[in-house]
């Protein structure tokens, strides 16, 4: 399988018209290197047969994470539809890793954009290359999108903050190097750098999830965990914002990673239907089939679109926060039914092959995480409805 | 030591579509550096860094195999030769000897590197007539390549068998892809490859036309295979009697 496609290396070149053909060498070199190193093991890391740690590794040194930051800190200074891309080529590749990577970098950016200088120094080029493994901890076991009503506390005593409390649902926890934690201060919730290990942090059992294996999540359990008053970032009290601008660009990516989801579902239903006979000929010739098939073409063709379409957005400093979440709802709701379809052309042996039906498994977290469909509507109307005034 | 490595911008076999009349479709072909050259680039990259020196690339193509130049430079070599000129018109001879003027022109090298044969024609031509036009020793089919000072110990990879063979440098040589795992540039590494300096040869310069026999392709199509289908009916018992017997008839099982 293909990972970076002939159609990548065309919207390429409509989207980045300038510098289209290095981009392409880039992404086409990512692409290889996933096609052999991360696609042939992604059904052992859905089975628990093989670790994420090596190949995600192996992508940081590859230098997926640094695309989108700044050379002064250690990035490549490239587009983030590039990353966005890339994201979309590892979702094909092994969505587990795209999920854990795309965190990760959400965490990268928070420092970049709320980081004072010492903080950028500290953290971000060692997380973009990968030498420390971030995770992004907002969501708590009684608030979620509402994440203004979080219960976790930070209180300030003699030059440090006391965090207390827990988070749920943290992809990379146990793993990670540094947590992006949210807690409330007297001031509101406030935003902090946590270095593992600390004596106050502690994690649950790993979480049992119906897809996304291959990547870990646990509860985060804070219990007077103590982070040096330097490691509050940006202003206390600004803390929502600041996860809110970050879920904004994340979205884009959960987009990108939902089309790559969908693209390797497609291209296993695609070599499906053509193979497999039933009365007599191959049911790519049924129409019925051929309608799915256009169906989900379609569908992986305009959620592309959208979240280029954001991530140009972004690029070029313009309000995208509408678009991204339109990018990330549709997205995410056309690869369930792509994944579907493509577990229904198989028949039998798509609701059995573990390798076939984990997509569907793998794509049902994404309506949910970093903003379920319904709240990221209500945010795309409450935006239109402001735009058209 | 001052290494020299081959590379072709192959048509990606991948990529490659077949029209309704089985003639691959070469018209706007995706390109890029032929899979088993790679293995060449590495093992340079592998011989500078046991013996320090150079690896510079050689190619002889259109302008836009600059980009297969920018692929092994970006996994580590020095800097590239591209000799101008169109493999789709010139015969393997041509190739090799416009590639044997540009290495003498560039050297002297101790070590010049191929792979067996491209990933696209797969003639397998180009390495021994450049070998024999260098004018140095020759091994194929290398699997490992140890240099001990002035004497190269080589393995050759032979269908049942694997020979060893000593030749004293300057050495010609073929590889096979067993020979290492090629690296994969980072994509810091990929970005910088584009600041690598690339010099441009004339290939009707370095190797005037009408010198060699000029060979041709007549016609490239794409081999037809037919399957045979065999259906079999019946209830499960007298299935799978039936298809003992068409196994055996077919010759797959013996009786």
């Amino acid at each position: 399988m293909v990972i970076y496609t002939p159609e990548h290396r065309r919207l390429m070149e409509m989207f980045e018209p300038a510098r289209h053909q290095e981009y392409s060498d880039i992404l086409s070199s990512l692409g290889g290197f996933m096609e052999k190193q991360i696609l042939p093991i992604s059904s052992k890391l859905d089975n628990g047969t093989a670790s994420i740690k090596g190949p995600r590794r192996a992508l940081f040194e590859q230098g997926m994470s640094q695309i989108p930051f700044p050379a002064k800190h250690g990035g490549l200074g490239l587009p983030f539809s590039v990353y966005a891309t890339a994201v979309e080529l590892l979702g094909a590749a092994d969505a587990s890793i795209a999920l854990s990577v795309e965190i990760h970098n959400a965490v990268a950016e928070g420092v970049f954009r709320y980081g004072n200088d010492a903080q950028k120094e500290a953290y971000l080029e060692s997380i973009i290359t990968g030498k420390k493994l971030a995770s992004f901890a907002l969501t708590e076991p009684a608030s979620g999108s509402d994440a203004g009503t979080m219960a976790t506390t930070a209180e300030k005593k003699a030059g440090e903050f006391v965090i207390n409390g827990s988070k749920m649902f943290i992809t990379n926890a146990g793993e990670a190097d540094v947590y992006f934690v949210f807690a409330k201060t007297k001031k509101g919730p406030s935003a902090f750098l946590l270095d593992a290990p600390n004596k106050g942090l502690k994690f649950g059992e790993e979480l049992p999830k119906l897809g996304m294996r291959g990547s870990k999540t646990r509860e985060v359990l804070l219990s007077d965990c103590c982070v040096p008053e330097q490691n509050l970032v940006g202003e206390e009290g600004k803390g929502a914002d600041f996860a809110k601008e970050m879920l904004h660009g994340a979205r884009i990516v959960v987009a990108a990673l939902n089309v790559g989801i969908s693209q390797v579902a497609y291209g296993k239903a695609l070599t499906y239907a053509k193979h497999r006979r039933a009365f007599g000929k191959s049911i790519s010739e049924f129409q019925l089939t051929r309608e799915k098939i256009a169906d989900m073409k379609s569908g992986i063709s305009a959620g592309r679109l959208l979240y280029l379409y954001a991530a140009k957005l972004k690029e070029l400093g313009h309000d995208y926060s509408s678009e991204a979440s339109q990018a990330k709802v549709f997205a995410t709701e056309m690869s369930l039914k792509v994944c579907d379809s493509a577990i229904q052309i198989h028949g039998g042996y798509g609701y059995t092959t573990d390798d076939l039906h984990r997509h569907w498994r793998d794509a049902r977290l994404l309506t949910i995480g970093e903003g379920t469909s319904e709240v990221l509507r209500m945010l795309i109307a409450r935006r239109e409805l402001a735009r058209s005034t | 030591m001052k290494i020299a490595v081959c590379v072709k911008n192959a048509v990606d076999e991948t990529e490659l579509k077949i029209d309704s009349g089985g003639k691959p479709v070469l018209t706007g072909a995706v390109t890029r550096m032929s899979a088993f050259d790679k293995n060449a680039v590495e093992e340079g990259l592998r011989l500078k860094a046991a013996h320090q020196g150079e690896v510079v690339i050689f190619t002889v193509g259109p302008p836009e195999s600059k980009k297969t130049m920018k692929e092994a430079l970006a996994m580590g070599a020095d800097r590239g030769v591209l000799v101008a000129g169109d493999p789709t018109a010139i015969d393997t001879m041509r190739t090799a000897s416009m590639l044997s003027a540009a290495i003498k022109k560039s050297g002297p090298f101790d070590v010049v590197l191929c792979s067996e044969g491209s990933s696209d024609a797969y003639s397998g031509q180009v390495p021994p007539m450049l070998g024999e036009m260098m004018g140095t020793a020759f091994v194929s089919y290398a699997r490992r390549i140890v240099v001990d000072g002035q004497t190269a110990r080589v393995e050759r990879s032979l269908e049942d068998s694997v020979e060893v063979v000593e030749a004293p440098l300057p050495l010609t040589a073929s590889v096979v892809s067993e020979i290492n795992e090629p690296r994969y540039p980072t994509l810091i590494q990929i970005m910088q490859a584009g600041k690598k300096p690339i010099e441009e040869l004339n290939g009707d310069q370095l190797s005037p036309a009408g010198g060699y026999r000029q060979a041709s392709t007549a016609a490239m199509s794409a081999q037809h295979s037919a399957r045979k289908h065999i259906m079999i009916e019946g209830s499960l018992d007298e299935a799978a009697v039936k298809l003992v017997d068409a196994l055996t008839k077919e010759g797959v099982l013996s009786k």
